[in-house]
């Protein structure tokens, strides 16, 4: 207790406002979204008992072994004209719930309530979903708090980059999305080039080692695109399988090419501030210290920043296919093809992700040389 | 020609053009990597096996490429080796207990559409499943946060070697909230590059929040997302504490 009240005098009366808001929010916003039944339209309701009635071991043709149950649940409506009445639902889930689950007492699910029930009978009705709003807010917070706690003020203008970020997307693609005149790559670009400026200024502040990233990141960006579609172009995107693109609304080789674009913006922004910050750095150490050795040193630095970048973009992107691959692969399909219909997407993302990445390491170098010249002429 | 052969192969030139060897090592650790992915996956088969700790086993091998192969075996990439190691089991233990809570494995129904045809009873626990991709998604960026501490924390004791074991630390934690900005974006870009599709389907189904934020495939991305940064935040005051505990260690014993 002792050390809470150390704490607290230490703070600053800004930081105690800031932090009693943040509070504030935390509590509110965990309150509001474990009691905002009433804002649902859809009827919600929370189990209050659970029963296995039947237990079934099946096989499938390919002999896979799995456990089908059949679960008796008794819920609690929690809104609209019903609130508080009880409710029977019956839910089948398999021992690997890939695509069902097993309830327990507590759960919040979405319902459906069946009509023309007659009288004196019990209440059923079916599962729609799970209420999985209040997890989210609490992960939200985890990471609020996780990146305030570790990385204080640069934590907190992460928190906003992020925010920022999220609402210029989901403002651009309302905008594509309504106007189909408008083309995503087009308004891709114009993103991009927000997206740089804003994080980067935000991260590092106004200085010349952030003119030459932003600079930088855009070149690698741009430049690594036309390399990669290019390499579209002459290869006729043969060994591209584009039916493995989910969630396909529109002509999908742009939504691809977007989102390639968007992916590797990341992480080119890391190796172009990564660059000039660390090219500055050695500057200001020595301000006599020659072309040569800068290049010198950049490219090292470079060279040790490439490997794990890219690797970054492997997993990003590989990792999600696991659940199909083995729902494939456990469905008997053949190795060859599971893997090209399953991967090629995401290789694709990672290569030119890459190709991103190891691009700005001589164009970030040559741009903050560009600056650190321009700032010694003016000496 | 395939297009992947094509852009392996232009990326092979640039990372030997501007990185040399270790630029050919770094382009060869994708290929390993991508290797253990899929033993990973092979292994996965077998329902006996707990996925969880075979990811567990994967992320040490991986970690072991990304810093032993890529770099060498020497003091900052032992210590940033065992900092990935502490954070990813730490990490574990967070997310089995949220996609437990939130039940976003297996497949949304958004998804099924195309995978109609399968059969989905196949005796592996998705949950566990579930658990080890989004391992599996941040283990490349906490290698990356690791070996970005350590390394520079061993040349300030380099430089200052009376420097205490405190300071030292905090010196870690500095150059951490430097480069937590950047890896968070590299992150959630990443991300969005991946789930751009997803989103333009929300908007053009024209979903209500509601249903966006309850369906399983965006909790499961959102998920994803900000457990992968919560574990390179993490990830900066292991790695900072446990450097400087062992250069102060060794310089003590020497």
């Amino acid at each position: 207790m002792n050390s809470v009240r150390s704490l607290y005098k230490k703070m600053t009366y800004k930081h105690k406002i800031f932090y009693t808001i943040l509070i504030c929010c935390f509590i509110g916003s965990v309150f509001f979204v474990h009691n905002n039944y009433s804002f649902y339209d859809r009827p919600i309701a929370e189990v209050i008992k659970t029963n296995i009635e039947d237990v079934t071991k099946v096989e499938d043709l390919i002999n896979n072994e799995d456990v089908l149950y059949t679960q008796h649940i008794i819920a609690e409506l929690k809104n609209g004209e019903e609130k508080g009445m009880e409710i029977h639902l019956i839910n089948e889930f398999s021992q690997s719930k890939a695509l069902d689950n097993k309830f327990e007492v507590g759960n919040e699910l979405l319902v459906s309530i069946d009509q023309n029930i007659d009288e004196g009978k019990e209440r059923t009705g079916t599962i729609q979903g799970v209420k999985r709003d209040k997890y989210l807010v609490i992960i939200a917070w985890v990471f609020v708090f996780v990146l305030l706690l570790v990385g204080k003020k640069q934590g907190l203008l992460s928190v906003i980059s992020l925010v920022f970020t999220t609402t210029l997307l989901s403002f651009a693609l309302d905008i594509y999305v309504h106007q189909s005149d408008q083309s995503l790559l087009w308004i891709c670009g114009i993103c991009i080039i927000l997206f740089t400026v804003v994080s980067l200024l935000l991260v590092n502040g106004l200085n010349e080692k952030t003119y030459a990233a932003i600079i930088a990141t855009i070149l690698g960006t741009f430049i690594s695109l036309l390399i990669t579609y290019l390499a579209l172009l002459v290869t006729g995107e043969n060994g591209l399988r584009y039916e493995e693109l989910q969630f396909i609304t529109r002509p999908y080789k742009t939504v691809f090419m977007a989102g390639l674009f968007i992916g590797s913006l990341g992480a080119v922004m890391d190796v172009a501030i990564t660059m000039s910050s660390s090219i500055f750095g050695l500057y200001e150490k020595d301000n006599n210290i020659s072309v040569q050795a800068l290049i010198k040193s950049g490219m090292e630095i470079g060279k040790d920043i490439m490997g794990t970048m890219t690797n970054i973009l492997f997993f990003a992107y590989v990792s999600g296919s696991i659940p199909t691959l083995l729902l494939y692969f456990k469905n008997a399909s053949p190795f060859g093809y599971t893997i090209s219909v399953n991967l090629s997407l995401e290789m694709a993302r990672a290569l030119a992700g890459g190709i991103g990445i190891v691009i700005t390491i001589p164009i970030g170098l040559y741009t903050t040389i560009f600056f650190v010249n321009r700032k010694k002429a003016r000496l | 020609m395939n297009v992947l052969l094509l852009l392996s192969g232009i990326l092979f030139l640039l990372m030997s053009l501007i990185g040399g060897r270790k630029g050919i090592r770094s382009f060869f650790a994708i290929f390993l990597n991508f290797a253990v992915i899929m033993t990973t996956v092979f292994f996965m088969h077998d329902p006996h096996i707990n996925p969880v700790m075979l990811t567990l086993a994967a992320c040490v091998v991986i970690s072991c490429i990304n810093l032993f192969y890529i770099n060498e075996i020497n003091g900052k990439t032992k210590t940033a080796f065992l900092s990935t190691i502490i954070t990813t089991v730490i990490l574990i233990l967070f997310i089995t207990v949220i996609t437990n809570k939130a039940m976003i494995q297996g497949f949304g129904e958004e998804e099924i559409e195309e995978l109609g045809a399968f059969s989905f009873n196949i005796g592996i626990d998705f949950v566990k499943i579930a658990v080890s991709v989004i391992i599996m998604s941040t283990i490349g960026a906490i290698t990356d946060a690791a070996i970005a501490i350590s390394s520079p924390m061993r040349e300030m004791q380099y430089h200052h070697p009376h420097i205490g074991r405190n300071e030292l630390f905090r010196f870690g934690l500095s150059i951490g909230r430097d480069i937590l900005g950047t890896s968070t974006n590299t992150l959630f870009f990443a991300f969005f590059g991946g789930y751009l599709a997803l989103l333009i389907w929300f908007k053009d189904l024209s979903y209500s929040i509601s249903e966006i934020v309850n369906s399983k495939v965006f909790s499961a991305e959102l998920i994803t997302i900000l457990c992968a940064a919560i574990g390179v935040t993490l990830v900066i005051p292991v790695t900072s504490w446990i450097t400087a505990y062992f250069l102060v260690k060794n310089k003590e014993n020497s």
